[in-house]
């Protein structure tokens, strides 16, 4: 408790890579929410121990794979309603898992719990530079409230540089009747 | 194993790999043959993993350059299997435990089940939906003339949790294909009945199939028909409408419009108000969370007998956890959940049945509601 600022969290994690089960790294995290205000995203400091997997070749191949695509990408429902993701959707649903990530941190407070539910739209845009820029309506499961919140967010990303989040928004009206 | 990439630049190169494929006997993709290996020609080479490193190492030392094709061949193999239909250890009659099944399906499952098991399993009628639908819970029953006290468990209570469903319709094939053989089994049998309801909110499981995978509640319309659905979770008469509830129809924690205004609530509350003093156990099936939860949603003050409730539950969550390492939490709902009311835990509990559960499944929110069909087995064979 730290007075009229805010309550700070110390954590010790230990992050699992989901597509190398077994191969783990630990982290240590420091987040702060601010005392009242709503609109501010906790400020988080965090420190990895150790190395991430290198994963140059299968992101050169992806972005190739996308860059050359004649018609632009569309997908919906991802997973499908029994959990299946095709082969060639994965990366697209691991780059909207990276993109929740980030809105959920923007959007949450001590009384909140996110999880991304399912990606129910993505269209990729084309773009004259070198990114690849994919739109995306993700739904998102609020634990608390129970609520499945979709929310529209424009993700670039580029073999070299980390996802971006250009631009997200909460969607309007509800998650169909 | 993965797959590798390389194009040879030399002839000493070549030399080296050709080499390298004969003595380790690898498996070549691309060309056919070590001999039809050339400079500036793509080569393709499956690596067993346990050679991976000494191989790349061998790369390395000979300063050739490789890209990695395919980094887990395995996991290509497995994804682009077609579904399997049958997994010869589900089968019962035909009828697949390990994928998620549609009502139609499911009501032809308990007829079947029924007839299959005669001696057993007993079909009974439970009431009606909003929507019409019929509602059956199975019994399953050794006869015998001393009367036996009932354990009850539901399931799909809230339509978006399908490995709910499939849990209950895997325990009763459990129990019943392993009757015969299991002495433990038997013995459960001849002091117990087991009643379980596999489907209780149809309605909005089927809409969960043909509209919405992500919907919650029953298909009850609210405000003119332009709102639909109740949580039937926060329906029942305990507190009701007191906390962590909605009064707003559009809200995924509607409590409807008073205690049990819902037919599928009154269905269910009625029956076990008529066998109160039978029923020694309630389970209520959910996802997800890995959570064992005890009464209260409404208040943190402890149940009168929470110390039996927690032993009990603690119990559970060790020997789930010996089956595949799974962690469960163990608790209160208003303690390590969140604060809510009206839900059939807790009233079951008000009126005077001591064990009373919800169990919240697999997994902790990677998949969360959509749990991939293939984790059907590992978490129905833990929970069981």
């Amino acid at each position: 408790d730290i007075e009229d600022v805010g309550h700070k969290y110390y954590l010790e994690l230990e992050l699992e890579d989901v597509l190398d089960k077994g191969r783990t790294v630990n982290c240590t995290a420091e987040v702060l929410y601010h005392l009242g205000s709503k609109s501010t995203a906790p400020d988080v400091q965090l420190t990895v121990q150790g190395e991430l997997r290198g994963t140059e070749e299968a992101d050169q191949e992806f972005y190739n794979r996308i860059r050359s695509l004649e018609k632009e990408l569309v997908a919906e429902n991802i997973p499908d309603s029994h959990g299946n993701v095709p082969l060639e959707l994965e990366p697209i649903h691991l780059l909207a898992w990276a993109a929740s990530g980030y809105v959920i941190w923007q959007n949450s407070t001590e009384n909140t719990e996110f999880h991304l539910a399912q990606v129910k739209h993505v269209k990729q845009v084309k773009r004259s530079d070198e990114d690849l820029q994919f739109d995306y309506v993700l739904l998102l499961h609020e634990m608390v409230s129970q609520e499945v919140i979709p929310w529209e967010v424009t993700v670039l990303w580029h073999p070299q540089h980390p996802a971006r989040v250009s631009w997200d928004r909460r969607q309007l009206g509800h998650t169909l009747g | 194993d993965q797959v590798l990439h390389i194009v040879p630049e030399t002839f000493q190169q070549v030399q080296h790999l050709q080499l390298l494929c004969s003595t380790l006997m690898l498996d070549l993709w691309k060309p056919l043959l070590p001999e039809n290996i050339g400079a500036g020609e793509d080569l393709h080479i499956r690596v067993p993993a346990p050679l991976v490193q000494e191989v790349k190492d061998s790369l390395d030392q000979h300063m050739i350059s490789y890209r990695v094709l395919i980094p887990d061949v395995q996991k290509l193999v497995d994804q682009s299997m077609p579904r399997e239909r049958s997994s010869h250890r589900q089968i019962s009659g035909g009828y697949v435990y390990t994928e998620y099944h549609p009502m139609e399906e499911i009501y032809q499952w308990m007829t079947q089940i029924q007839k299959d098991n005669s001696e057993l399993v007993t079909q009974h009628f439970l009431g009606k939906t909003f929507e019409n639908r019929a509602m059956y819970y199975l019994q399953i029953s050794q006869p015998s003339n001393k009367p036996k006290k009932i354990i009850w468990m539901d399931c799909g209570i809230h339509a978006r949790e399908w490995i709910s469903p499939a849990f209950c319709q895997w325990f009763v094939k459990e129990i019943l294909q392993n009757y015969k053989s299991d002495p433990k089994i038997r013995r459960f049998l001849q002091n117990l009945d087991l009643y379980v309801l596999p489907v209780l909110n149809i309605d909005g499981y089927i809409y969960s199939w043909e509209e919405d995978r992500l919907w919650r509640k029953n298909r009850s319309p609210y405000e003119n028909g332009t709102c639909y659905g109740t949580d039937l979770n926060r329906n029942f008469n305990s507190s009701w409408g007191s906390v962590g509830v909605s009064f707003n129809c559009s809200s995924d924690v509607f409590c409807g419009s008073g205690p049990e205004s819902e037919p599928e609530t009154r269905a269910v509350a009625q029956f076990i108000k008529s066998k109160r003093s039978d029923i020694l156990c309630y389970l209520t099936i959910h996802s997800y969370g890995q959570l064992i939860l005890t009464p209260y949603g409404s208040t943190t003050r402890p149940p009168s007998n929470s110390e039996e409730l927690m032993q009990v539950a603690k119990e559970a969550a060790a020997a789930l956890t010996g089956k595949y390492g799974t962690s469960y939490r163990v608790g209160s709902t208003a303690l390590i959940l969140y604060n809510n009311s009206g839900s059939s835990r807790d009233w079951v509990h008000t009126i005077g049945i001591p064990l009373s559960y919800t169990f919240e499944l697999r997994d902790t929110g990677a998949h969360g509601f959509i749990l991939p069909a293939n984790q059907i087995q590992p978490t129905c064979e833990e929970t069981m």
